[in-house]
């Protein structure tokens, strides 16, 4: 049984899909722009309704909406409505939401996405609004400066939340037994790797991020070491420097001798969860980690330090993520969208943020209050921001190019040179290369 | 006048009418070379099982490899605290949405396939084929884009919809298949008998094509349920959002919560493992009388 509709159907099936595929084409070019990246927005009533996209919802969606509670209690004539967004797709929905439409009036945009989202001219520029506002003088000018420079260089589309710190977590019990001092600079850290590993037992000294997200950590080790201070050095990076190939040899000869073979798939889960219920002296993390820490293994056991010295006491670090919140060009509800933003920044919402985050304050006076003071690794890592000590080299978080530099170009490479497949000069010589060029375009594109 | 039709007699192989030579190789085989491998295949398998079983009802903190004490706090934290109840009903109605849509056009679409001839059939098949290769990322600015002008967004339909529509394809060529091991005359039969075309259909095909829509509709329920990106994308409301996402965010830029993350996983999981229970007869069945025939 066949039946044949070749004749009947065939004008019908034709002005079907014809009608399909104009209506469609018509529903997908016939958007007026509204919320997406290129609509130029309103500065509304200062009332009504605002949406706020928080970039690592989840684990703060409760201190958020303790701060949105707050805010709504201030002013009962906005409402907020809060979206949690996983942070790993964060990204994503921005740039889905840049394309596509439905962006929020506020969203949580960290320095690694801020190049990005600003270079599709999403972001309203705020140098002007923090001139006018109360929180003008009351920032950190060391993290308004890494907003600025994130964002491209001369405006500032992030208003800076918080700051992290890369910190060397080590177990205290296992350092005393070992009879061993504090990881404080690199030649005690190299020692106590050595020191507290014996595989026999399964016992590491140290645990290598091999896997997503290596990059930062790798360099921070390298600049760390070499005491470097500079990323660039005119118009080329000294990523590959001589002195910077030699440290990052010593680095990676710590896989497998005195880290878990499996480190070379290291993403920060698999890294902090086996720090968390082994026997491994020292795990390279942030600041972010602390509460993970603190209820597998007591406050006891464990202390989160900044990441080591030189041997004269100079500490040369990368510079970390940092955390802040955008004013989206689409809003149409500007004036109530930015009041939000300058109530999250003030000092006691600011604190208890930080507080309940485990991260370093943007507002100064939030930075002064008690519970940094209680909260050791918080407090240095306060200190080591803000060391006159301290060096920090700012990677390059402007370029638009730098996510993909930094994760799906290098981080096979990174793993390649654990498994000395690859040396490590060519790691850093190809790294360099495809940063000089991007540096390259980037001042091209900027004029 | 009904004419009835009789079911195809069972094809059944005794052990005393098995042939002699397989009898005699299975019997010769010693049942550790048989057991042994399955053995370590099941412990493969079930390791990151037990891991997950671990990390959920031990308690925060514990190192132990028995989950003892156990705890259902992380149960607790996410069903109430991090709102997995909400996510799991949206999951359900987003499961059971796209398990109904996807099992009826496929049925039409399948039928239409399977019983009638057009000139652009060929090609059509091909089209269904080469849709599969399109990754759904591709589409999602376009697919917002449509929801927003529908006023879809942030509404469970438009991920029912989505979700759908990227079923369907193989569905159909599924179902088809299926349609085709069901004689024609047997619908002819029933049209001499006086039934419609519908009438026909829903009468004798519809039944032998249990093991077909089974197959096809708990690949839809699974593939939705377990779909994180369009859930993502479409939905913003925290009250709209599905299981995925709540996973997700369960681990944040750089702390996650593993006692939260297994609880939420074996939530998560659960429902699958219950419907693959259930239905697993008809599964295998539905397979190898439909997918590898078609």
């Amino acid at each position: 049984m066949k039946i044949n509709i070749r004749r009947s159907g065939r004008r019908t099936a034709l002005a079907v899909a014809l009608g399909s595929a104009l209506a469609l084409t018509a529903t997908a070019c016939g958007d007026d722009g509204s919320g997406t990246g290129g609509s130029k927005g309103s500065e509304g009533s200062g009332k009504g309704e605002i949406t706020f996209w928080d970039s690592n919802g989840g684990v703060r969606t409760d201190i958020w909406k303790q701060v949105i509670a707050d805010f709504e209690k201030k002013y009962p004539d906005i409402k907020v409505n809060y979206v949690g967004i996983p942070a790993a797709s964060a990204q994503s929905k921005y740039d889905t939401a840049i394309q596509g439409g439905g962006l929020p009036d506020v969203g949580g945009v960290g320095t690694a996405m801020l190049a990005e989202i600003a270079a599709q001219g999403a972001l309203e520029p705020l140098d002007g609004r923090l001139e006018k506002s109360s929180l003008n003088g009351r920032l950190s000018p060391g993290l308004l400066s890494v907003s600025k420079a994130a964002g491209g260089g001369d405006t500032l589309y992030q208003v800076p939340t918080s700051a992290n710190n890369g910190t060397l977590w080590y177990r205290t019990d296992l350092f005393k037994k070992a009879g061993l001092d504090a990881p404080t600079t690199w030649s005690k850290f190299y020692e106590a790797a050595d020191k507290l590993t014996d595989k026999g037992k399964n016992a590491f000294g140290f645990t290598i991020r091999g896997g997503e997200g290596s990059i930062a950590p790798a360099l921070d080790a390298v600049y760390g070491q070499t005491g470097i201070t500079s990323f660039w050095n005119g118009d080329r990076t000294t990523v590959n420097d001589p002195k910077n190939v030699a440290a990052l040899e010593k680095y990676v000869a710590l896989y497998k001798k005195d880290t878990p073979s499996a480190d070379v798939n290291n993403d920060f889960t698999k890294m902090v969860a086996q720090w968390d219920s082994g026997t491994i002296g020292m795990l390279s993390h942030n600041l972010g980690s602390y509460q993970d820490h603190l209820k597998a293994l007591g406050k006891d056991k464990f202390r989160g330090i900044p990441n080591p010295t030189m041997d004269d006491g100079t500490r040369v670090q990368v510079s970390n993520p940092v955390d802040g919140l955008g004013l989206f060009k689409a809003s149409k509800n500007k004036a109530a969208a930015w009041k939000f933003i300058e109530f999250a920044l003030s000092h006691e919402e600011n604190s208890k943020f930080n507080e309940s985050a485990g991260q370093v304050p943007a507002n100064t006076d939030a930075a002064k209050d008690a519970w940094i003071q209680q909260s050791e690794p918080t407090k240095l890592a306060a200190e080591a921001l803000n060391g006159a000590n301290t060096k920090i080299v700012q990677l390059p978080y402007y370029l638009p190019d730098w996510n993909t530099i930094s994760k799906a170009d290098n981080e096979p490479n990174f793993q390649k040179v654990l498994l000395g497949k690859m040396t490590a000069k060519e790691f850093l010589d190809t790294l360099a290369e495809q940063l000089n060029k991007a540096q390259a375009e980037w001042k091209q594109q900027k004029g | 006048m009904i004419t009835e039709i009789a079911p195809a007699p069972e094809r059944v192989v005794s052990r005393q009418t098995r042939p002699r030579t397989r009898r005699r190789a299975w019997d010769e085989v010693p049942r550790w070379q048989i057991y042994l491998p399955l053995s370590i295949y099941l412990l493969f398998t079930l390791i990151p099982f037990y891991w997950i079983l671990l990390f959920a009802l031990r308690p925060a903190g514990s190192t132990s490899l028995v989950p003892w004490p156990v705890t259902f706090d992380h149960f607790e934290k996410v069903w109430t605290e991090r709102s997995f109840g909400t996510y799991f009903q949206n999951s359900v109605l987003v499961g059971l949405a796209t398990l109904v849509l996807t099992t009826v056009v496929a049925l039409a679409g399948g039928y239409a396939l399977a019983r009638f001839d057009f000139r652009i059939k060929r090609a059509f098949m091909l089209a269904l084929l080469c849709s599969q290769f399109v990754p759904g990322a591709l589409l999602l600015v376009p697919l917002f884009q449509i929801f927003a002008k529908l006023s879809m967004i942030n509404s469970l339909g438009s991920v029912v919809i989505a979700e759908t529509v990227f079923q369907l394809p193989l569905s159909m060529i599924l179902i088809s298949g299926f349609i085709r091991n069901v004689p024609p005359s047997l619908e002819e039969a029933a049209w001499v008998d006086g039934c419609t075309r519908f009438a026909a259909f829903r009468i004798v095909v519809l039944p032998l094509l249990r093991p077909g829509l089974v197959a096809v509709g708990s690949f839809a329920f699974v593939h939705a349920w377990n779909h994180f990106l369009f859930a993502l994308m479409f939905l913003s409301d925290q009250s709209k959002q599905t299981i995925p996402v709540g996973l997700n965010t369960l681990m944040s830029a750089d702390s996650v919560d593993l006692g939260a993350l297994a609880a939420g996983g074996i939530v998560a999981a659960v429902p699958v493992v219950i419907v693959f229970a259930f239905i697993q007869k008809w599964l295998i069945t539905g397979f190898s009388a439909g997918a590898v025939k078609g």
